[in-house]
């Protein structure tokens, strides 16, 4: 990793995502209709490029809106991309048909925010450990699976495993059922987890917990962890990596502590700039932006992010800048996609 | 006196297969006008319980022990009858979800101005016109009134609720986790309004969160609940940087921060169950200093320092040496 290009070489990177973009149409009434006015489209995702490399942990970041979770949707095959490149291993999955894309499916995993919605009401711990192995495939008998299912609880931390595989969700506090979603994509042997937010619906007196889990699985068996947070405090401390999102693309990626204690985008420093400080007397000057985010199927020209910009000049309306490793950059691993950083 | 003190408060549930729930057991806090109050503490610890009986708005299966006074007047004594004439006009409150809660058929000025009529404080044409100034008073310009909550973003939809809950002038605003489903710009931007309308208006203002962070921003003082109890109390600073409680200690050390480089701990077990009485310290079984006292006695609040009072026997035995 000690190239220029820090992002991993395809050949020892788990996942590989270059130029990658998801729409969704607008609806239109019946009007628009008759009056052939042309579809429009909501561009989610608009070029993303990233990579993991296995026992990496990468936070994606940004407002709600900017294309975190459909981004980690295409990437696990639930929304289907418009253009780009997925690589797991260096296989290809665009395009694959479901039959190809299922043992795939398999090594990708999802973790849900909100384990009191992730997990069937009506499922004990056992049958909800149990139902990805058989639809996968996985263990020979009935106690081959009830041996894989107790372990997977173990590696979650809640052991000893009998003491749980036959409770429901409701018998199990929200730490628990967390670590019961998480040992549910453990039993299939995953690659990579894709993580939507898997904290911020749990106490904060629980919540290191299931952070230091997953920091735990990524080292371990050299599984690569794709985790969405809108707390960059949990993404400084937990990621290797943090990439931050707008409006559908990605305007700054590097080491953790480099982009947060060194940020070059502007949008970057205003994030950061309004993490409240636990310490009453770290006081920081907050830089406020007006307003939210542009409706993403009206993106504005040049750069997306310049109606909010503090910063803009004038060419900035008019070139769209691309993620690139600033020249004088002291981090060799440090992109930013703005013109004036 | 005191714009707003609580005193002793106390509040059961009753559970549908009999016995009671101590949801709320002996708080006690005061504010005054312009003052910023954080409650703060995790989930079940009866941070929402201790607001709601202050609006006099719990369920029925509650029952309410204690003082509620506002400017002097105690508000819980008489039930129903003596609230409702402080309700809105003297208190409000930002729900939690409020943003999600307007009605989908009205537009958002219409329901800024149906409270004002509803209490009687102006008639259709000045409520309409108040409704103009509160939305332009939270940031929202007065013609987005005419607009409907879909066509509101979520930070928007959350400025319409505080100004709806403004719409009687009140003098306290409670707000029950106002920034929990909002994303850190737009939070910026809410706790900054809650600052301004606290300092411009000399609005007194109690904020429930679980988000230690934000208190430490926005409030002076806060208090700290565990098992329905405040088990600290006091300047946000000291309670960080000098906590007389374990718990409030542990709940900070579990807070990430953004540029910490120690380890973020967990605080292992969960909260006391509060359907019967709790004989030792309800946080004995979840501490990492505890001795033998905490098993049998149950720790009240002392002080501790100049405005800072702590439940934990620990801080007797320092006050001892």
């Amino acid at each position: 990793m000690s190239t220029p290009h820090a992002a991993p070489s395809a050949a020892e990177s788990l996942l590989e995502v270059e130029g990658l973009a998801a729409r969704y149409p607008v609806r239109r009434g019946l009007t628009q209709v008759l009056a052939r006015q042309t579809r429009r489209w909501v561009h989610a995702v608009d070029g993303v490029s990233l990579s993991l490399a296995r026992g990496e942990m990468v936070a994606l970041v940004g407002e709600s809106g900017c294309g975190k979770t459909t981004t980690v949707q295409t990437i696990s095959g639930m929304v289907t991309p418009s253009s780009g490149s997925i690589q797991l291993d260096g296989a290809e999955i665009v395009g694959l048909s479901e039959r190809r894309l299922r043992p795939l499916r398999r090594r990708m995993q999802m973790i849900y925010q909100d384990p009191y919605e992730s997990l069937d009401p009506r499922f004990r711990v056992s049958q909800t450990l149990v139902e990805p192995m058989l639809i996968h495939g996985i263990g020979g008998s009935r106690s081959d699976r009830a041996r894989l299912a107790a372990e997977a609880l173990e590696r979650a931390g809640l052991a000893p495993a009998g003491a749980f595989l036959d409770r429901y969700p409701h018998e199990l506090s929200g730490g628990q059922r967390q670590r019961v979603a998480i040992a549910a994509a453990l039993v299939l042997g995953p690659d990579l987890l894709l993580a939507d937010e898997p904290v911020s619906m749990l106490d904060v007196s629980v919540r290191a917990g299931v952070l230091a889990l997953l920091d735990a699985l990524r080292r371990d068996p050299g599984m690569g962890i794709l985790m969405i947070t809108h707390d960059l405090s949990t993404a400084a401390h937990f990621a290797d990596r943090i990439a931050v999102m707008y409006l559908g693309r990605i305007v700054e990626q590097g080491p953790a502590q480099t982009v947060v204690r060194a940020p070059r985008h502007p949008y970057t420093r205003a994030l950061l700039s309004v993490v409240p400080d636990r310490d009453p007397r770290k006081a920081g000057t907050p830089q406020i932006l007006t307003g939210e985010a542009p409706d993403p199927a009206n993106v504005p020209s040049g750069c997306r992010f310049r109606t909010r910009c503090p910063v803009a000049e004038a060419q900035c309306t008019t070139a769209d800048p691309h993620l690139r490793f600033p020249s004088d950059a002291t981090d060799p691993a440090h992109e930013v996609a703005c013109h004036l950083a | 006196m005191s714009l707003l003190e609580c005193r002793d408060l106390h509040v059961w549930f009753d559970q549908t297969h009999g016995g009671q729930v101590h949801a709320v057991n002996g708080a006690s806090f005061g504010l005054d006008a312009g003052q910023r109050f954080g409650l703060v503490g995790e989930s079940g610890c009866g941070k929402t319980t201790t607001i709601l009986a202050l609006m006099g708005l719990l369920p029925p299966t509650a029952s309410v022990a204690g003082e509620v006074r506002i400017n002097g007047t105690d508000i819980l004594c008489g039930g129903e009858e003596s609230v409702r004439p402080f309700r809105w006009r003297d208190i409000a409150m930002v729900f939690q979800g409020a943003m999600n809660a307007f009605n989908p058929m009205k537009t958002v000025a219409w329901q800024i101005a149906e409270p004002m009529v509803y209490h009687g404080v102006a008639d259709r044409a000045e409520a309409r016109s108040r409704a103009s100034e509160l939305l332009e008073l939270v940031g929202i310009p007065a013609a987005a009134g005419k607009r409907y909550p879909h066509e509101f973003s979520g930070g928007m939809r959350q400025r319409a609720a505080i100004a709806m809950a403004l719409a009687c002038e009140p003098k306290i605003l409670l707000a029950d986790e106002p920034t929990t489903a909002l994303d850190v710009m737009v939070q910026a931007q809410v706790l900054e309004l809650l600052t301004r309308l606290s300092d411009e208006l000399g609005l007194a203002l109690i904020l429930v969160t679980h988000d230690l962070p934000v208190v430490a921003q926005t409030c002076e003082r806060a208090a700290v609940m565990y098992g329905g109890e405040i088990v600290e109390d006091g300047p946000v600073a000291d309670l960080y940087h000098a906590a007389s409680h374990p718990y409030t200690r542990l709940l900070f050390a579990a807070t990430p921060d953004l540029y910490g480089e120690e380890r973020i701990t967990t605080i292992p077990g969960g909260p006391p169950r509060l359907d019967s009485v709790i004989a030792g310290c309800p946080f004995r079984p979840r501490c990492d200093v505890p001795m033998e006292r905490c098993d049998g006695e149950h720790p009240t609040l002392s002080i501790t320092g100049p405005d800072h009072r702590a439940a934990c026997h620990r801080n007797e035995l320092q006050g001892a040496k």
